[in-house]
């Protein structure tokens, strides 16, 4: 048996392990003391490497390049020639007749690797030479990175994941870590065992509420007005550090202008908390010698997702919990490269390292490093632009790399028009998806585990992880893929390896300059920035309090609530929230592949309901449900739960028939354009005969299921066999 | 006394990778592809409630109403554990119902049995799941060694005196300001 260091392929967590090989089949998986996991391990970490295996359970692997000549033709198996010829001809052709900015690229959040993400958008811009290159921290923390960056300067977790079990108090505002991030939830109950206090605001009682010392079940789409209560408190009852206040930070007067409103008797209707609980809980956050505000896809997601960021932020610097070791705020991440594919410039408006496309002298260095004339200084397209500009003709082709946005955005219905509208389509990615179906060409890439290369952990921690199995001939990688289509547009490109490419553009980004592949090597973890190898890397950003705002100090920006953006009726009186499960990852191409985690969760996926609500509806705990909302309808199972708040229901975003994106609206946040996945209005409906649904979700699925595998030439006289009546 | 699993409320996320360690650990195969919904047997189980999420197993009992109420002497004690000998299981299901925990399960298969070289069908064959903590493994339960929290135990003697060494202790500072009344 053989061991390879790896880092785990899901969340954002970072954990180490050693993937087990035998015979160039992946047998296990062995935990390592990594400096996130200390040894442990979730569930997706020990048993959710199968799908290297080709298991088949959901989706076939892609192992050879394919393309359709016209929409609604099948799919022809091509060699690496003709398909690259393809590619590069259809690009020329919508590049000269339609303009560079007419094509979307997009980076991976997953098992790319951050050398492969700087390769795409070195693509994007050296190439194309368009700013439209985006990734899928759009969908859940580019609030996140806008907020923070507004406030303190850099988009990213202040402080690391080891310093939240020593923390005195921990603020979970929208952050579920026990379905999200299991590892970080370990050091939430560490944090708790050694005396922190624990605060939780959430409209469900999620795992973190139980252990809480307090519990604020805000109502759904309220967060904004409970983050400035939660700052008229520390003001009016004197809880802030003034004299942080007025040392480190700017904006204090026209920010107190705004929250001076908000007192927590008046956001009483609007949080449906008491006066006393907000009160309490400022108390005990500011009474706390360190504390710590996490939060996550319940403050993003929002049509106002970057302001509430920038007021969380504003809780930090009111009461001096930044620049120093176990306090901080953090966005904890959550796919395992989402830091990483922002880091590494996968946005419209960043070059790697967070260089503004905006600044001439940066535009200039990258231009010269690539040896290029010039390079756009246009911001770009963000992935959700994509549907609109699409159907608007601004958009002619996507190029996008394993992301399945036909199962992840909002609104899928409009995705879909969005796709048609499209001139071309060309997918890189692992397995067979809903994407993969609106596809002119397929290009199939080497996986986690088939390559290395550098991830980056949700604290800006960059780690190696080392390549396992050998993969089948057919596949590349996919900054190989980039090359050869570059070098066919008459941009040569050839990298030999992720370390060649590494040490490029730890070259082009100052504060990852230090962190090199040697120092990365083993378990070796260099949080950025990191300016130079004798740089031990940075634990927790603005020591000294020296925030990278353009005056150095943390900026107090406050906002009005906004009430979400659709509203419940008497024919949609339900919130739909969508939200994560702790077996399954983003669109679930891999962790559907996997035989334990399927076995613990499959379609159609549940649909959580408060008790009170199920009676009303006749619905039974364990039935399946038809879910309605102005956009579509779909069937899931109802789990019937007190921990589910009355008023509101839950989905998970990864089932084919319970999908919940059929329902939700395309409303986006103004700064960020992240989509407003958690406030959707919906009916629920109670099925009569439960036979007959039954039949309908085995019968829905697998006739997706079939149609994804019959789409690939190879397999498809292998499903046809299959459906042969016995 | 005998050693049994037990389960920390306090620690516990819910998260279900020890059903996984615990259904993998007891498959002959242990390949994890053999896994499917209706293979897929575990000895323990999350219990979740508005207030409570933990695992519910066996608590290997020194007076085991299992053992007591199994009728061809299949559940047995020894190695400090209550155990199961599956040749003589029967599939009655009187332990499933003698246990207060929940925690015994009868599961049923196809038998098999050979003859003149051929294999064939043979009935079913039936067997009571309990937890028997991993006796057949080196490394111990499979459940304890994976948790991520460490909310399971093995409570053996000395776990347990401790356990109540440190509860007295607690109830007798609590109690140490209450005065009798009488």
């Amino acid at each position: 048996m053989e061991k390879y260091i790896s880092v785990c392929p899901y969340c954002g967590s970072g954990c180490k392990f050693n993937l087990l090989v035998e015979n160039n089949k992946a047998v296990g998986v062995e935990p390592l003391n990594g400096v996130t996991n200390e040894g442990e391990l979730c569930l997706k970490g020990y048993y959710g490497w199968d799908f290297l295996n080709d298991t088949k359970i959901l989706t076939p692997r892609l192992r050879h390049p394919m393309l359709r000549r016209s929409r609604g033709a099948p799919f022809e198996t091509v060699s690496w020639d003709e398909a690259i010829g393809f590619v590069a001809s259809k690009l020329t052709n919508i590049k000269q007749k339609h303009g560079p900015d007419a094509i979307m690229m997009t980076g991976s959040s997953r098992g790319a690797g951050n050398e492969a993400n700087f390769v795409a958008q070195k693509f994007a811009r050296a190439v194309i030479g368009t700013n439209n290159v985006d990734n899928c921290a759009r969908v859940c923390h580019a609030p996140s990175m806008s907020g923070m960056m507004a406030t303190l300067g850099s988009g990213a977790m202040t402080n690391s994941v080891g310093e939240l079990e020593n923390t005195d108090c921990v603020l979970c505002f929208g952050y579920n870590a026990a379905e999200s991030h299991p590892i970080v939830a370990r050091r939430i109950v560490k944090a708790k065992q050694k005396g922190a206090k624990i605060i939780t605001c959430d409209p469900r009682h999620i795992e973190t509420a139980r252990i809480s010392d307090l519990w604020l079940p805000l109502k759904n789409g309220s967060n904004m007005a409970l983050v400035n209560a939660f700052a008229n408190v520390l003001i009016t009852e004197g809880l802030y550090n003034r004299d942080y206040v007025a040392s480190f930070t700017e904006g204090f007067d026209a920010y107190w202008d705004i929250v001076k409103t908000y007192t927590p008797e008046l956001v009483e209707p609007i949080t449906g908390l008491k006066a006393a609980q907000i009160r309490e809980a400022m108390r005990m956050y500011a009474g706390a010698k360190n504390a710590t505000i996490l939060w996550g896809m319940g403050v993003t997601q929002w049509g106002q997702g970057v302001d509430v960021v920038k007021g969380l932020a504003g809780l930090a610097l009111l009461t001096g919990n930044l620049g120093h070791l176990n306090a901080g705020i953090g966005p904890v991440r959550g796919q395992n490269n989402v830091q990483g594919a922002c880091d590494m410039g996968a946005l419209p408006d960043f070059f790697p390292g967070y260089q503004s496309i905006k600044k001439p002298e940066v535009r200039e260095k990258f231009a010269k490093a690539w040896n290029v004339a010039s390079l756009p200084d246009k911001v770009g397209f963000s992935l959700t632009d994509v549907p609109h500009a699409a159907i608007e003709g601004k958009l002619k082709a996507m190029y996008i790399m394993g992301e399945d946005p036909a199962q992840t955005e909002p609104d899928l219905d409009l995705v879909r028009k969005g796709f048609e509208s499209l001139e071309l389509i060309i997918l890189q990615d692992i397995f067979m998806t809903k994407t993969a179906m609106f596809a002119d060409v397929i290009l199939p890439a080497t996986s986690w585990g088939e390559h290395d290369g550098v991830f980056s952990s949700t604290d800006r921690g960059f780690q190696r992880f080392y390549k396992a199995l050998k993969p089948t001939d057919d596949l590349k990688h996919d900054w190989e893929i980039h090359g050869l289509i570059a070098t066919a547009l008459g941009y040569p490109m050839k990298y030999t390896s992720t370390e060649e490419i590494w040490n490029e553009l730890i070259s082009l980004c100052p504060p990852f300059k230090g962190a090199t592949y040697d120092k990365l090597a083993g378990l070796g973890y260099v949080q950025w920035p990191c300016p130079d190898v004798s740089h031990p890397g940075t634990k927790f950003l603005y020591t000294g309090n020296k925030f990278t705002t353009p005056s150095g100090k943390g900026q107090l920006i406050a906002a009005a609530w906004r009430p979400p953006l659709d509203k419940t009726d008497k024919n949609f009186p339900l919130v739909l929230c969508t939200v994560r499960e702790v077996g399954h990852y983003s669109c679930r191409s891999m962790t559907g592949n996997c035989a334990a985690l399927t076995t613990l969760a499959d379609e159609p996926g549940y649909v959580t309901i408060n008790p009170a609500d199920a009676a009303e509806l006749g619905v039974r705990d364990q039935a399946l449900v038809w879910i309605a909302s102005h956009r579509g309808k779909v069937m899931a199972r109802a789990n019937v739960t007190e921990r589910t708040n009355k008023g509101a229901v839950y989905m998970t975003y990864q089932w084919w028939v319970g999908a919940c994106n059929e329902l939700t609206v395309h409303h986006v946040d103004p700064v960020s354009k992240t989509p407003e996945y958690k406030y959707s209005a919906v009916r629920v409906e109670a099925i009569t005969d439960q036979i007959w649904a039954e039949a309908y979700v085995k019968d829905a699925y697998s006739k997706i299921k079939h149609s994804l595998a019959a789409a690939i030439p190879a397999t498809a006289a292998a499903v046809s066999k299959a459906l042969e009546p016995v | 006394m005998n050693r049994f699993i037990a389960a920390d409320s306090t620690l516990c996320i819910g998260c279900r990778t020890c059903e996984i360690a615990c259904a993998l650990a007891h498959d002959q195969s242990h390949d994890i592809e053999s896994l499917t919904p209706s293979h897929f047997q575990p000895r323990l189980h999350l219990v979740r409630t508005f207030q409570v999420s933990a695992m519910a197993t066996c608590h290997q009992c020194e007076d085991a109403p299992c053992l007591n109420a199994c009728p061809t002497g299949a559940i047995f004690h020894d190695n400090q554990i209550i155990q199961v000998d599956q040749s003589r299981c029967i599939g009655c299901k009187n332990c499933v119902i003698a246990c207060p925990f929940g925690a015994m399960e009868v599961v049923s298969h196809p038998a098999r049995r050979v003859f003149a070289g051929i294999e064939m069908q043979n009935g079913v064959k039936a067997e009571a799941h309990k937890c028997d903590l991993c006796i057949d493994r080196a490394a111990g339960p499979a459940c304890v060694q994976v948790c991520p929290t460490k909310a399971l135990h093995v409570m053996d003697e000395e776990a347990i005196g401790e356990t109540r060494r440190q509860r007295q202790q607690h109830s007798t500072l609590d109690s140490s300001t209450v005065r009798a009344v009488a």
